[in-house]
């Protein structure tokens, strides 16, 4: 870190504070500081191990004089004790250079064993800085009094090319990302499945549920073929389905066999008769060949 | 398909009847083939018809032409604003030595022989006589002169056109659902029958065109007997049971099944009807269909085919859908369809 490092204090170590060995104050620059700057002051705190602060005692953010405020405190422990962090703006307008000091202030210590009682008290010291003015006490007469405001300093063009193109390629994977969820929830309509291929899986379940699994096998059928159409799907609507399905056009033999199997199955009650006429393992095969052209649409 | 059994021979040779039925109406009616299908299986499930549909659709042409392929008396009125309930039953004029005389009117002219009764413009009739027509449908007898009629083989066909409503009067929910079905008839949409209709000067003499359909094809006294052992001899699975179930519940509460029609808001769209009548009615017609079609058990298609027509003009819908129902009652049909599961 580049601190210009200025050794204020070495604390003269009292009775009361035999636990606080030293109090060191650094500040990057001591001078040449101008109406609004922020100064950084690191205070380092070397203590007798076990001593931690009582964060109640340290200084709230806020307005300290008229021309300074403290802008933000932060602790952090270090091998020989603690490291407090102080940040303050001055807005003292000064009109010659001179040093301003800054109050000193005390913070509590105590001992974090459990059951510890040690307290001690640390000085932070008052310290100071030097400020000098922005412009001349007697500027040069203008007729415009616009005139005495001074441009802004130039400052580097940033190029945006690099942040644009980071956030196209974000963008491009959130559209992406969308579109994936959008598929997922079928938002844009339905989302093609593949009941023929979920159908085959649940056929594998069901052999050897005799005599019921007959019936459910076509069952299964039934429902992928409603769902593939997206209506339900009757023995005489076969050659309409397979003009607006033509994937399935090779298996016309197998699908009408399987709709005579169902009607003698369910509506004539000859569940005997329907298994001979199209029995097991052509059913398998079928549901095989129907999910496999499935894919293929 | 599966052959029926062998004592069954008599419901075989009735259906050959029925095919040479059909095709005789076909050489008078053509482009029709679903309507005539339909008024086949009415007659067979012994139904009342109504037929539906623009002027000049052929309407009057189907049902003459039914007249005289099924045999038997028959007897036509034309509904009009004036008509009265008497005037169906007797007829008063001075005869010819002065006397006045009082003779029976259209329904008892021909007594029991009476099989097609044929109502023409029934909206334009008045209530009383829709009242009338409700008992001679529901009953099949009439109380005059002092006794009943009865009138075991009839059948009410009535037809009404649907572009005109002055003057006209709506058939109560109890009469229309005496009906077992109401058939839209719709112009053929096929070029070639079109071409033909308005060309061939075969079809412009009505007269003439039913002449050439042979008559009494049909054995109109037996029609009963039959329709009695179609119902006996098609069988309906327990499948089939829970299927037609399962229709009448996605009619009368389409949102709990799952139901959805663009802008209707399905829980406030049908407010009754499809009576167990109703149901009753289309598991009749469906039987008939199926036996027409050779078989004898039931398939969902059968339901299918004739669900429209038998249930469309039973279901009640909300008041506020009531305008948009010549729309809305055939898409909520095709949507039961999509949706309830078979088997």
């Amino acid at each position: 870190m580049r601190i210009l490092a200025i050794l204020f204090l070495i604390l003269p170590a009292g009775v009361a504070t035999a636990q606080v060995r030293s109090v060191e104050l650094r500040v990057p620059r001591s001078f040449g500081y101008f109406l609004g700057d922020l100064l950084h002051v690191r205070a380092d705190i070397a203590l007798e191990p076990g001593l931690t602060v009582q964060r109640a005692s340290l200084p709230k953010p806020g307005p300290i004089t008229y021309w300074l405020d403290l802008r933000d405190v932060a602790v952090e422990p270090v091998p020989s004790g603690l490291r407090l962090r102080l940040t303050y703006q001055s807005f003292y307008a000064a009109l010659d250079p001179r040093r301003l000091e800054v109050p000193g202030f005390t913070i509590a210590l105590a001992d974090k064993s459990p059951g510890g009682t040690t307290t001690a008290q640390a000085e932070i010291p008052p310290w100071s800085f030097g400020v000098s003015p922005l412009r001349e006490i007697q500027p040069e007469k203008r007729d415009d009094p616009a005139d005495y405001l001074q441009p802004d300093g130039r400052i580097r063009r940033l190029d945006p090319a690099p942040a644009a193109t980071t956030a196209l390629t974000l963008a491009g994977f959130g559209l992406l990302a969308f579109g994936l969820l959008a598929y997922d929830r079928a938002w844009f309509g339905r989302r093609r499945g593949r009941p023929f291929a979920t159908a085959a899986k649940r056929l594998r379940h069901l052999v050897g549920t005799e005599p019921d699994g007959y019936r459910e096998a076509l069952r299964l059928i039934h429902r992928s073929l409603d769902e593939t159409d997206g209506r339900r799907l009757l023995a005489d609507d076969l050659p309409a389905f397979l003009d607006r399905h033509p994937a399935f056009r090779r298996e016309s033999e197998a699908l009408s066999r399987f709709f005579e199997a169902s009607r003698r199955t369910f509506f004539g009650r000859e569940v005997q008769a329907a298994r001979e006429f199209w029995p097991w393992p052509d059913v398998q095969a079928a549901l095989r060949r129907l999910a496999a052209a499935e894919r293929a649409a | 398909m599966n052959p029926p059994r062998p004592g069954d021979a008599m419901l075989t040779d009735w259906r050959d009847a029925a095919g040479r039925f059909e095709a005789e109406i076909a050489k008078a009616v053509v482009g029709q083939g679903r309507a005539i299908r339909l008024v086949t299986i009415a007659i067979f499930a012994r139904g009342h018809v109504m037929l539906e549909g623009d002027v000049g659709t052929g309407k009057t042409t189907l049902l003459r032409a039914v007249a005289r392929a099924l045999g038997g008396a028959y007897e036509r009125i034309e509904g009009t604003v004036d008509l009265m309930p008497t005037d169906l039953i007797y007829h008063t004029f001075l005869g010819a030595d002065g006397r006045p005389r009082v003779e029976p009117g259209p329904v008892l002219r021909q007594a029991d022989d009476l099989s097609v009764f044929f109502f023409n413009e029934i909206n334009r009739a008045r209530p009383q006589v829709h009242a009338l027509l409700l008992r001679l449908m529901a009953e099949r007898t009439v109380t005059a002169f002092e006794r009943e009629w009865r009138f075991p083989n009839l059948q009410v066909f009535a037809d009404r056109n649907r572009v005109e409503r002055e003057e006209t009067f709506e058939l109560p929910a109890a009469a229309r659902d005496r009906f077992l079905m109401e058939i839209g008839m719709e112009a053929p949409r096929d070029a070639e029958t079109r071409r033909a209709l308005a060309f061939d000067p075969r079809f412009h003499d009505t007269d003439r065109l039913i002449a050439e359909v042979a008559p009494a094809v049909l054995d109109h006294r037996s029609i009963g007997g039959i329709s009695n052992a179609i119902q006996r001899a098609v069988a309906a699975a327990p499948e089939i049971e829970t299927y037609v179930v399962a229709l009448w519940d996605a009619l009368l509460r389409p949102a709990e099944a799952g139901i959805r029609l663009p802008g209707i808001d399905m829980g406030h769209l049908v407010q009754g009807g499809a009576s167990p009548r109703g149901l009753a009615f289309l598991v009749r017609a469906a039987r008939v269909r199926a036996w027409l079609e050779g078989r004898d058990w039931l398939v969902p298609e059968d339901i299918r085919a004739i669900f429209p027509d038998v249930m469309a003009h039973r279901i009640f819908l909300e008041p506020v859908h009531e305008m948009r129902r010549a729309e809305i009652v055939p898409a909520l049909c095709r949507a039961v369809f999509d949706t309830v599961p078979a088997p």
